[in-house]
């Protein structure tokens, strides 16, 4: 590999660092010579001395990317001196000369081959590469680049294929601080990351993103309904319709896109990326239907006509303060807003028709130069993310004056650096370390609105905050609040999901949700969760966000009732464009797997079975075995697992969930599944309607740890056909035994004579049964 | 059973593993480093059902602990409760009559059985670990990591804990014993410096490179015949990605002992404490035994931090045998009356003797390697304190290694008298807590030998501890020293009579303390 190598320092020098390699030292008392830093070393700098059997480095190999100090479980190794690494090669943001009315992209990519391949010569190709982690799609980053750096686009849109199918759109619309380039090596290390979005966005620039193809015939016979055609949507309705679905998909927009065309203005996403997804879909046969929403209460009856139904509806409620004065006339949300501002930038509505508190007077043209109408057009903009600066700055195209009121810290706010930077120079104010305390009205109605009758909102009093620490809420200081003049406020705070849907989505939280527990064992050793956050990722946890993202992932790919699945903002609420799709894609890989069959059609029998054992002495997992062994007889595809290695992505991939358990406690005060087990059945994510069946080894009675076991996974929403406890006199035919009864329950006679010749046709054959 | 059951769910899409390319780890090597060292399958002690589900179990530990914890909670609420007769108090009694022995045949016969169970690390884990026995995942505590300007002096830095304490308990006659209160005072002083240091340093810093005994234990342990919890399948380990037993998984923490079974040569390092053994996601770890000494002649890798701290040890336990001398009491009198010292032990004999002793260990040794070494040895590795090698390391670092069993065999027969002559008044003392016992209990005057026998047992462990280190030194000579030196037959003539020459030294001490007696 050795992307960079001797080159690379030579240009670290060229970039104005020092001379000397990065000095390594490995701490011979500690190191036990596990070698977690030699496999993951991106420059082949560290090996192993035979002898002592403890690493040693290279240092004139080493570029200082610190990733061995991450990796090194005893804190054996410590790494001093510069990144050896090329100076980031810039992208230029635009800022139109006259702002008023022009909607181009103000960020630009790489316009040429030069900045491009500079740009790739700076990764590391690390062998563990963090920034996949990064990336809520998991984008094979390295191997893109890669491919740039061969120049290779075919290669790099296969690549990109495999895991998204936005790199347009994701490229213009991530925030990459806190996802891939937050969590590249040099960023890690303390350093500038690789532009990873400059270069995706360079690929899909250079050659567009293929159209859809049918990839499979898995779905050939399916007809599935996606409610939403936002990113979550498109990701559903691309994989279906690459499958060979025959997909509906319902928008309750007059166009599609969602979020995309209507929340993301032009200048960040120009209408043209936006569209692109859409394009292709109806040009590959995705039926659209605009202008029909779907509320809660229709979903039995799309359920009833299509095979499976994909929800991603999103979370479009916005969120309000609850303010004196907030239902004044001129305080609106940043949803009618920005559907308001895009219908008069791309001109088809006057802004006195749409938007008329803050339209000039009959006849007055925008002016560039505000204070010479003495602030006769302000908005106040509540809150100070990316929704608020997307306001804010598509306010100063409409020839407004936009102040942001956010009260939390600047160095804490979850605002996209660049995006506040490029508002800044727009003109936009924003005030950290501010909240409104109440909104006043001035005289009479604002005329020509429909809400005659109320006064309109006239003054805003802004009292100052104070934050601490990023993990605490910010304190409202006594002191007397600032009047502000203002036309309108628009709360720009964030959304929150539909109550109505979230009855019809169990688990799904209103709010963002930390993972709890034992992080995956992976993440930890890539090192990506280890050190301090960087500078460049604004001290952002980036390895604890990204694996936070990982829960929303897992949950999409569990039904959250036969055959209704969901991704999204719907199931996850606010959150990105990426999770969004990722999400779509991983409903949609387990739908097709579990083969949904609306009624009337028939259904196909089960196949693949999830065996899961919680054993103490090993009669457990016996039992587990024998009853594994005589489903893979009759040719289902059997996965036996103990319980602690079984979690949500486990539980996706089966549509039959075995769950045994040995029992606990006496039998005069009563018998229970095993503590373990009891913790994993009470953890449980939502089971959407899978079989599930129960068993249990016990040595006097298992009294009701059966109908615990049952209920904990019903709770859950599975659908608990079977049960049995065996004894320890027992014999293993017992475990045969309640096998071929789960036979009779899941697989109908004939499907599972189907079955069986299938089985007997492939490897495996049906040896076991004549056991 | 024919059964083509999918043992993992490879079916499921992650497109994360896609992306990782680790490079294979460096295998060369690995079979000459560890042939000599490893275990034998067949001493796996995990193999039988009932002892691997005792390990397993999370509160292995705890109750290990928890007797030695009421223990020694007791020994120092009767230093200040109890009756000031020390003979008489329990907290002394079992203190210096029985359990200062007992750790040390535990160290001879197990290795480092006593960490596993020690109330001292065990009562500042459970406070940094905020549990008694669960697995938890955030750690009370600054978490640090002992700095390596430190740490280097590994093995070291407990044999200067370990002088310091002596001197100290010389100096106040706690293990006399002396008044039972001194003895709670330094129970209270070792519990609070566990503390402050499990409090500021992460995992158990203190026991690796602070505690007292870490040193004596660790080096004398290496006779024992508990391997420790060691790989069952190397190539498992060096092909696992995550390794849970270092860093901890969700059913055990990473070793606390900076330790990796994957390349564990000797009991050393081991604590016992079985967090690998819970953590492997594998099963590849398991509790081995060992035949007696494996671990003193095993190991490639010799550590020059052990082999100070032997020759210091050394240097101390023959100090403690002099200071019994007459010859001793008549020095140690004159230089207090010079430096105006109030009492015994002069710090100025105590540390000059023991820096004596391990020079004699040592200059013995590097006139072995000026006489034998060969003229074509060339040393290219510089470094620190512990990395760097010489011609006089070459030799030093195996022969202290070989006088291991002397020094353990001295370190067991000094404690001997005070076990063999008072260890009965263990039971007038518990009577006397509840008020029933007094120094007038035949118990309590009841010695399990006279003087005369204990200095034929002391001689006879002596004899015994010479014999096991000429062996393990000729074995030492042959695999380490043979091959860098001239003349074979010198080289081993001579190791063999450094053995031979502190094993009478010891020995005829031995007698000439009872004759001082």
């Amino acid at each position: 590999m050795t992307v960079l190598d001797t080159a690379g320092a030579a240009q670290g020098t060229q970039a104005g660092q020092t001379n000397g390699h990065p000095h390594v030292s490995i701490f011979a008392d500690r190191c036990a010579g596990c070698q977690e830093c030699v496999v993951r070393c991106p420059e082949e700098a560290l090996s192993m001395n035979s002898e002592l059997w403890i690493a040693v480095a290279d240092e004139t190999k080493c570029v200082g990317c610190r990733q061995c100090v991450r990796t090194c479980p005893f804190s054996a190794i410590t790494v001093s001196g510069p990144l050896i690494v090329t100076a980031r090669t810039a992208v230029t943001t635009q800022h139109p000369a006259r702002i008023e009315g022009d909607v181009s992209e103000t960020r630009s990519g790489f316009s040429t081959w030069d900045e491009a391949l500079a740009e790739a010569s700076r990764c590391l190709s690390c062998p563990d590469p963090t920034c996949v982690r990064g990336c809520p799609a998991h984008n094979d980053i390295p191997g893109f680049i890669s491919a740039v750096a061969d120049k290779d686009l075919e290669r790099a849109h296969t690549i990109l294929r495999r895991t998204t199918l936005l790199p347009d759109v994701c490229s213009r619309v991530c925030d990459q601080s806190a996802q891939c380039e937050g969590a590249c090596s040099w960023s890690l290390a303390g350093g500038t990351p690789v532009a990873i979005g400059a270069i995706e966005r360079f690929i899909t620039e250079q050659a567009p993103v293929p159209p859809l193809a049918k990839t499979s015939s898995a779905g050939d016979d399916l007809s599935v309904a996606v409610v939403g055609a936002g990113p979550a949507g498109i990701a559903a309705a691309w994989d279906l319709a690459s499958a060979g679905a025959q997909v509906t998909v319902f928008e309750k927009d007059d166009n599609p896109g969602g979020l995309l065309r209507w929340g993301i203005p032009d200048f960040t996403l120009p209408e043209a990326v936006a569209d692109r997804a859409w394009d292709q879909l109806r040009a590959a046969g995705v039926t659209l239907e605009c202008g029909k929403e779907v509320a809660a209460g229709d979903l039995d009856e799309l359920l009833s006509v299509h095979d499976a139904v994909v929800l991603t509806v999103g979370a479009g409620v916005p969120m309000r303060l609850p303010v004196p004065g907030g239902d004044l006339n001129g305080v609106v949300d940043a949803t009618s807003f920005l559907h308001a501002s895009k219908a008069v930038l791309d001109g088809e509505a006057t802004l006195a028709s749409v938007l008329p508190l803050v339209a000039p007077a009959a006849g007055e043209a925008p002016q560039v130069d505000r204070a010479a109408t003495a602030g006769a057009h302000r908005i106040l903009v509540l809150g100070g993310g990316n929704t608020a600066m997307d306001v804010a700055r598509s306010a100063r195209r409409l020839g407004i004056e936009a102040t942001c009121v956010e009260w939390l810290d600047r160095r804490f706010a979850p605002v996209r650096p660049d995006e506040l930077a490029e508002a800044e120079a727009e003109g936009v104010e924003v005030r950290f370390l501010h909240t409104l305390v109440r909104l006043e009205g001035g005289d009479g109605p604002a005329p020509g609105t429909a809400t005659a009758g109320r006064s309109t909102v006239r003054r805003a009093y802004l009292a100052t905050t104070i934050q601490e620490s990023p993990t605490t809420l910010p304190k409202v200081q006594r002191a007397k609040p600032v009047e502000v003049p203002v036309d309108m406020v628009v709360m720009a705070m964030g959304y929150r999901n539909d109550p109505d849907f979230t009855k019809v989505l169990p688990g799904t939280p209103l709010k963002r949700v930390a993972p709890a527990g034992v992080p995956d064992r992976s993440w930890m050793a890539s090192g990506v969760l280890a050190g301090p956050a960087s500078p460049f990722a604004h001290s952002r946890p980036v390895g604890t966000l990204a694996l936070g993202r990982e829960v929303g992932i897992q949950a999409a790919a569990l039904p959250f009732r036969d055959r209704l699945f969901a991704a999204g903002d719907a199931v996850v609420g606010p959150s990105t464009v990426v999770e969004a799709m990722a999400q779509g894609r991983a409903a949609v890989r387990s739908l097709l797997a579990s083969q949904p069959r609306r009624p009337g059609r028939p259904t196909v029998a089960p196949s693949r079975v999830l065996v899961c054992y919680e054993s103490n002495g090993g009669r457990t997992e016996t039992a587990a075995r024998a009853i594994a062994g005589a489903l893979t007889g009759r040719g289902a595809q059997v996965t036996a697992l103990p319980l602690k290695r079984v979690g949500a992505r486990e539980l996706a991939a089966a549509d039959v969930v075995i769950v045994g358990s040995w029992v606990e406690g006496f039998v005069v005060a009563g018998v229970h599944p095993a503590r373990r087990a009891r913790d994993w059945l009470a953890a449980l994510p939502h089971l959407g309607g899978k079989k599930a069946a129960v068993f249990c080894t016990y040595a006097v009675s298992p009294k009701a740890a059966l109908a615990e076991m049952a209920a904990a996974l019903e709770k859950a929403g599975a659908d608990v056909v079977a049960h049995a406890g065996f004894s320890r006199n027992g014999a293993p035919s017992d475990a045969v035994g309640f096998a071929r009864e789960l036979l009779a329950l899941c697989w109908p006679a004939g499907v599972e004579a189907q079955r069986a010749q299938a089985a007997a046709a492939g490897a495996g054959g049906t040896r076991a049964v004549t056991r | 059973m024919a059964l083509s059951v999918q043992e993992e769910a490879t079916r499921i899409a992650d497109p994360v593993p896609v992306a990782v390319h680790l490079r294979p780890p460096v295998r060369k090597g690995v079979t000459e480093r560890f042939s000599s060292s490893d275990v034998q399958p067949s001493l796996e002690v995990t193999r039988f059902p009932l002892v691997a589900r005792l390990i397993r179990n999370r509160k292995f530990q705890f109750f290990l602990i928890l007797p030695n914890q009421i223990v020694f909670w007791a020994v120092v609420l009767l230093g200040f409760v109890g009756t000031a007769d020390p003979g008489l108090n329990f907290g002394t009694a079992i203190t210096w009559y029985v359990w200062f022995c007992l750790v040390f045949v535990m160290m001879v016969v197990v290795g480092r059985a006593w960490c596993v169970m020690c109330p001292f690390g065990g009562f500042a884990e459970w406070i940094q670990r905020r549990t008694f026995w669960k697995r938890t995942q955030k750690s009370l505590g600054l978490g640090r990591k002992f700095p390596a300007r430190l740490a280097r002096y590994g093995f070291l830095i407990p044999v200067v804990s370990f002088l310091i304490l002596t001197w100290l308990e010389e100096f106040f006659n706690i293990a006399g014993p002396g008044n039972p209160i001194a003895t709670s005072f330094m129970v209270i002083g070792i519990v609070a410096s566990a503390l402050v240091f499990f409090m500021v340093f992460e995992r158990r810093t203190f026991c690796r490179y602070i505690c007292p005994l870490s040193t004596l234990i660790g080096s004398v342990g290496s006779m024992g015949s508990v391997a420790g919890f060691r790989t069952k399948d190397r190539e498992v380990c060096l092909s696992c990605t995550t390794k849970d037993c270092m860093r901890g998984s969700a059913d055990g923490y990473g070793c606390p002992w900076y330790t990796w079974p994957g390349s564990a040569d000797s009991n050393l390092y081991c604590g016992l404490c079985s967090e690998c053994y819970k953590s492997c996601p594998e099963g590849n770890v398991g509790l081995f035994l060992q035949k007696p000494l494996t671990s003193v002649v095993a190991p490639r890798r010799r550590r020059i931090d052990v082999a100070w701290g032997i020759a210091l040890l050394f240097g101390l336990v023959l100090y403690q045998q002099f200071n019994a001398t007459n010859v001793f009491a008549a020095i140690d009198n004159w230089l207090n009356t010079e430096l105006h010292f109030p009492q015994y032990p002069n710090p100025v004999d105590y540390l000059g003797f023991i820096i004596v002793g391990a020079a004699l260990v040592s200059g013995v040794a590097w006139l072995v390697s000026k006489a034998f070494a060969n003229r074509s040895l060339r040393f290219d590795q510089p470094g620190n304190f512990i990395e760097k090698k010489s011609q006089f390391r070459t030799y030093f670092m195996p022969i202290a290694y070989g006088l291991i069993p002397i020094v353990g065999a001295d370190y067991f027969a000094r404690q001997l008298p005070k076990f063999l002559k008072y260890s009965p008044r263990v039971v007038p003392a518990v009577m006397h807590i509840f008020g029933f016992a007094s120094a007038k209990s035949s118990l309590f005057h009841l010695s399990i030998m006279t003087n005369g026998w204990i200095v034929f047992t002391q001689v006879a462990v002596i004899v015994v501890g010479t014999l096991a280190s000429a062996w393990s030194m000729w074995r030492i000579t042959r695999r380490e020293l043979v091959s860098v030196s001239r003349g074979h037959i010198g080289i081993y003539m001579s190791t063999l009579a450094i053995v031979l020459a502190s094993g009478a030294a010891t020995a005829v001490l031995y007698v000439i303390m009872h004759a001082a007696n």
